[in-house]
Formats: structure tokens, C-alpha cells, sequence
């Protein structure tokens, strides 16, 4: 465990010195509360219920693309340390193999958290009405990790394989964008294509950003008039999905420090 | 409970709690470096550097190897075959070098021995504890430097040695007194608080080499130590290896393939070449049996003819051959350089180029292997 916060607190440590990096991922998320929240609020209020409804029912959308990105981008950190052989120094120090998997997890997760943290805050600032129930947000952070900690696995998977960051920047790409719109994270399920909604069906971030409406929001001022999927679906799904890429992520792990 | 207990060989006495373990902790040898006067050679058994028993020699065959191997094979993949069956007794407070070129199997020698990676056959022990079954009690008591700088750039000198010392367990106030102490011993305390990446390529090494000896190894590991440095920094490097052995009775195990390093630092050198250790011992045993000189002669003709007749004469020791140098170890070169040269000309061998040189490890190497070792 203590080999786990060692890590940690080293990869904080980088993250000091290097703020305009996790600066740079705030940013792309704030221009997408602030300039499609506005716009679409314009264009889209009457349908959802109006004004502010649309910003209430938006930002847990972009909560959840903030928390992908930075999970994904997370795995850079690893992906660095392994192509600089950093790691053989971790291999070669009598800690467990695991720790230093749950090291890059935690610090993946205190990075998505704190991003996502930050755009749930603006998004209230600028219109969003939350949850006066601090239960309700506290449900909200569990969803967000494990939702996190899902994109971590695959990040950490994906970094122990490959050995190119510039491909890594691409998957970064072609995951995030594809999984946010086909999500109901823009607009209601109901009123997707039959196909797209089976796609955000199948995809977690449905579950992440209906429950993230249920818990960090107002529920009722949230609501596209749908109906909500049931809150213990969310968690079970994301859990089921966290536990799913974790174990992908240890296999792959294991597979790499050989 | 606490009882006193007196170390086997040189009769001091210590006080030492022994209800941790019993006496059967089965071949975890201490190097008794609490008694100088015990020279390195074992002398109580220990758990984290902890004295728990004494050991009965009486009684108990052990062993003062610091490291052991046989048959050690690595193959990497089909065509791949690393290490060939390796076998190494390294005795405890003593450097040893291998010595070899570029892909003969030194850096896989030493990640097997410090468990980063598993033999494909064989078996090797580090301070008595196996680097397979026991590898996380081996990675408690070595250091590693690898072979490629391997080091944080954004962090700074002591926050690279401190969080090294975490991942080792160290409590504060010990990591603190560690690191001060390094940092002078490698001389780097006025840049230790800048980022590594400020640092030359020989104050990277010297940072390395403190962190190597941040958790207090018995054993320490070093690949190529040396490389791409210049001869001052190569110079220092040495400097602080031999203090180590001498100073802290640690053990020391290097790879290289600069020969001059192995002569200067190794109590022992066994020369390496293509997975298998073709010769092992002091260099000075090494060096002298090719002869008090050694003529190297290059020419055309018939060579062949020319090294039988050399062999012939009674004051040749050896004749070696290898990439188009004939290589003769003799009592004395300037001497018999006249005799050996109308030896040629008697065979009608024409020499193009002829010395006389003390032997040295590369003189070795070209007779075990019958090619050069070149230093890159
Ligand atoms: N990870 C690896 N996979 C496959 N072959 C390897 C690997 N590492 C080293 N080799 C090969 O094994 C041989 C020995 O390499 P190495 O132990 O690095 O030698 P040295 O350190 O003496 O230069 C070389 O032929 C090298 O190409
Ligand atoms: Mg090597």
C-alpha cells in the first residue's frame, strides 16, 4: 500500500511541475460547458424544457467527457515511465507488481476527479441547478471513480502495449468523441435513432451521465421528460465496467513487465 | 527476548533480540560488516539487516558467496539463445567484472540476477536467497544501476534518491541522513536540488550510483557503470567503486566491455562472450599467463607454417591467432624480437607490422575467443 501512495505522490509531484498539462484538459472542457452549452441552449431550450434546464441537463454530459479524457490521458504518465524504463527501477524494488498498477489507477483517478470537480462547479456557476443534497453528490463522485477507473483500465492497458505516444494520442481521439455522441450525454435518449440508442446503450457513459443527472443535479430539472434508468443500474454497469477493463488492465500489465 | 550473542568468527559479542526467528531461517547469510576484524566473511544470520542469530559453522556448510550461479541460460526466442550456461561464485566483498563485447550476454546475466527477468534454465542465488523463489527478499538487498540512464528528469537529485528510498520503506529521518550522506560521497550536494535534467551525463551516473546505494545493499549491481562517460568521470566512478568495497565490505558486480576498467577496479574478471564465461580469474593470473610480453605480428605468407615453427622455440609461452594478428607471449620482447622476426623471414613470412606490448585483458580475450575486443 505504501509502495501504492509512493507513486502517487510522485506522480502529483510531476503534475506540479508540469500544471499546464492538466490545465490544458480543464480548458477543452470548460469551452464546451461555456460555448456548446450556450449554444445549444439557444437552439435546443424549447425541446428540453428551456433555459437553464439545458445547461442542468448538459453538464453531467460534459463531466463525463472530462473524466474520459483525463482517465485516458492518464495513461500517459505510465506509457512515458515504460518507454524511459522508469519502471525497471519499480521491478527491481521489493513492492508488489500490482502497486504499481494501483499507483497509475489512483493517480489517474485523483486527476479525473479533480477535472471533472472543476466543470461540475462552473457548470453550476454558469446556470446548471445541482443537488442540494450532498448525498446525492457524494453517489455522484463514487460514479464518477468507478466510471474513471473503467478509462483508466483501458488507458493502462492500452499504454502497456504499445510504445508509441503518438498513437496513443489518437486512440485518445477516436475514443472520446464517438463515446460522448453516441451517449444521451447531448441530447435525450428518446429522441436518438433506434440504432444510436442501442449504441448509448451499450455504451457506459450513458449510465454515467444518467446517473451523474440523479446525483451531482436536480433530477427534476435535469430530466429530458424521459424516464431515468434506474440509479443501481448506473452503479452496477459502471462497476461491472470499471472491474471489466481493471482485469484487462492487469493482464496486459503483467503481460508487459515480463 | 534479548540475549547476547557473540559473532562465530571474530568472538565479539552484541546484543540482539532473537524471538523474531528461530535458528533454522535456512542459508540467510549476513556478511559480518559490523566486525572489521572479520573481513567481510560471514558471520550471523540476518533479517533486514537485523543480526537475529548467530550461525554454528561448526556445524552448518554455508556459503560466503555473495552470488552464485550455475547453468544459467536465457533464451529470448528461438534463434535468441542470451546466456549459454553461466556459472558464477562470487565471494562476498570482492568486484567482480564480466568482461565482454556488445551482445555477449552481460546486461541478461545481470537482469536475471536481480529478478527482473526469469532464466529459461538453471538457477542463481543472491546473499544465499534464491532470485526466483526468494526475489522479493533478494530486490530488499541489492542495488541496481542499469545500463541505460534511467532517471526522472523533472525531478530534482534528492527527490529522485528520496523516492527511492519510499519505495524501499524508509522512514523519514533515515532517508534524510541517507541522502546527505550520498549526495557528499558522490558529490553532487550543491546540485541536488536542481532538476536531473540540468545534470551532465556523468553527474547522472554518480546521482545513479547513490541511488543504487540509497537502501544499503549488501550487493550491488552495476551495468556498464561507465559507458559514454569521459575519462575524468570514468575516473571518479572508479574512485567511489573501490571505496565502496574497501569502505562498506559490499559486494560488487559489474559488466563492461572496457577492458582497462576491469583491469583497474575487478578483484576478479570472468570475460564473457557469446552467453558462455570463456576464462575467470584475477587479472593478474589472466595477464600473465600469455607471457611477461606479447608480440603481435600482421603480415602475408604462409602463417600457418611460421606460427608452427614459433610454437617450436623453448622461450615461447603462447601463440595466439585471430582477425590476421598473430599474437606470441614470451619471457622477454625486446630481447627476442630478432629471433622470432628471421624466423619469419625463414618462412618467407613478410611481416607488415610488429610490437612489442605488455599483455593485457584484450590479449586474453583474443585468445579465448580468437577475435579482438575493441573498446567502442
Ligand atoms: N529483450 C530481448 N529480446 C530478444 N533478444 C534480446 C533481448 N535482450 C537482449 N537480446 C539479445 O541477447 C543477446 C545478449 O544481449 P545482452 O545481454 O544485452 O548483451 P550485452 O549486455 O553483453 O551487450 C544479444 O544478442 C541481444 O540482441
Ligand atoms: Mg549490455
Amino acid at each position: 500500500m505504501s509502495a501504492v501512495m509512493t507513486l502517487w505522490g510522485k506522480h502529483m509531484q510531476k503534475l506540479r511541475i508540469h500544471p499546464e498539462e492538466a490545465f490544458g484538459m480543464v480548458i477543452q472542457s470548460v469551452l464546451w460547458v461555456v460555448l456548446f452549452g450556450i449554444g445549444m441552449k439557444s437552439l435546443l431550450g424549447v425541446t428540453v424544457g428551456g433555459g437553464d434546464a439545458y445547461m442542468t441537463f448538459m453538464v453531467p454530459g460534459i463531466v463525463a467527457l472530462t473524466a474520459m479524457t483525463a482517465a485516458v490521458g492518464g495513461g500517459l504518465v505510465w506509457l512515458t515511465e515504460r518507454i524511459m524504463g522508469i519502471v525497471k527501477e519499480y521491478l527491481a524494488a521489493p513492492i508488489p507488481r500490482i502497486s504499481i498498477l494501483g499507483g497509475n489507477a489512483l493517480s489517474i483517478i485523483t486527476k479525473t476527479l479533480f477535472q471533472s470537480i472543476i466543470i461540475l462547479v462552473l457548470g453550476v456557476l454558469i446556470g446548471a441547478t445541482g443537488n442540494l443534497d450532498p448525498l446525492g453528490w457524494l453517489g455522484g463522485i463514487v460514479l464518477l471513480t468507478v466510471y474513471g477507473l473503467g478509462f483508466a483500465g483501458i488507458a493502462l492497458a492500452f499504454a502497456s502495449k504499445t510504445n508509441d505516444p503518438g498513437s496513443y494520442h489518437m486512440v485518445i481521439f477516436l475514443f472520446t468523441l464517438p463515446l460522448l455522441f453516441l451517449s444521451n450525454a447531448l441530447y435525450p435518449l428518446e429522441s436518438l435513432p433506434k440504432w444510436m440508442e442501442i449504441c448509448a446503450r451499450l455504451n457506459p457513459t450513458t449510465y454515467a451521465v444518467d446517473g451523474m443527472r440523479q446525483t451531482f443535479m436536480d433530477s427534476s430539472v435535469a430530466s429530458s421528460g424521459g424516464d431515468y434508468i434506474a440509479l443501481w443500474i448506473c452503479f452496477v454497469v459502471l462497476a461491472a465496467f470499471a472491474v471489466i477493463c481493471m482485469s484487462l488492465a492487469y493482464f496486459v500489465f503483467k503481460r508487459s513487465i515480463r | 527476548m534479548i540475549e547476547d550473542i557473540r559473532c562465530p568468527i571474530c568472538g565479539s559479542k552484541t546484543t540482539i533480540p532473537t524471538s523474531k526467528k528461530g535458528p533454522n531461517i535456512g542459508g540467510q547469510f549476513h556478511v559480518c560488516t559490523r566486525y572489521p576484524e572479520c573481513k567481510g566473511k560471514v558471520a550471523v544470520e540476518s533479517q533486514n539487516g537485523n543480526i537475529v542469530q548467530a550461525a554454528d559453522f561448526s556445524e552448518r556448510t554455508y556459503t560466503s558467496m555473495a552470488i552464485q550461479a550455475s547453468g544459467l541460460v536465457k533464451r529470448y526466442s528461438e534463434e535468441v539463445l542470451a546466456v549459454d550456461g553461466v556459472d558464477l561464485n562470487i565471494e562476498a566483498n570482492t568486484v567482480y567484472a564480466l568482461l565482454g563485447p556488445n551482445g555477449a550476454g552481460k546486461t541478461t546475466t545481470i537482469l536475471i540476477l536481480t529478478t527482473l527477468l526469469q532464466p529459461t534454465s538453471g538457477s542463481a542465488s543472491v546473499v544465499g536467497l534464491d532470485v526466483v523463489r526468494k526475489a522479493s527478499d533478494v530486490r530488499r538487498r541489492i542495488g541496481v544501476t542499469f545500463q541505460e540512464m534511467i532517471l526522472d528528469v523533472e525531478l530534482t537529485g534528492r527527490q529522485v534518491l528520496d523516492y527511492h528510498g519510499r519505495f524501499y520503506g524508509m522512514k523519514k529521518a533515515q532517508r534524510k541522513a541517507k541522502i546527505s550522506e550520498l549526495l557528499a560521497l558522490v558529490e553532487l550536494e550543491e546540485a541536488a536540488n536542481r532538476r536531473v535534467s540540468t545534470y551532465s551525463g556523468g553527474m547522472k551516473r554518480r546521482l545513479e550510483l547513490a541511488r543504487g546505494l540509497m537502501t544499503e545493499p549488501e550487493v550491488l549491481f552495476l551495468d556498464e557503470p561507465t559507458l559514454g562517460l569521459d575519462p575524468q568521470n570514468r575516473a571518479s566512478i572508479w574512485d567511489y567503486l573501490r571505496n565502496l568495497k574497501e569502505q562498506r565490505g559490499l559486494t560488487l558486480l559489474l559488466t563492461t566491455h572496457y577492458m582497462d576498467e576491469a583491469e583497474h577496479l575487478a578483484d576478479r574478471v570472468g570475460i564473457i562472450d557469446q552467453g558462455h564465461i570463456v576464462v575467470e580469474g584475477t587479472p593478474r593470473e589472466l595477464i600473465e599467463q600469455m607471457g611477461s610480453d606479447s608480440i603481435r605480428i600482421a603480415g602475408q605468407g604462409d602463417g600457418e607454417k611460421f606460427i608452427e615453427e614459433v610454437r617450436s622455440l623453448s622461450f615461447v609461452q603462447t601463440v595466439t591467432t585471430g582477425d590476421d594478428l598473430i599474437q606470441i607471449g614470451i619471457d622477454s620482447g625486446n630481447k627476442r624480437l630478432p629471433e622470432i622476426v628471421s624466423v619469419a623471414n625463414n618462412c618467407g613470412f613478410v611481416i607488415e607490422d610488429i610490437s612489442v606490448t605488455k599483455p593485457s585483458l584484450s590479449d586474453v580475450f583474443l585468445k579465448y575467443t580468437g577475435r579482438q575486443l575493441r573498446d567502442k
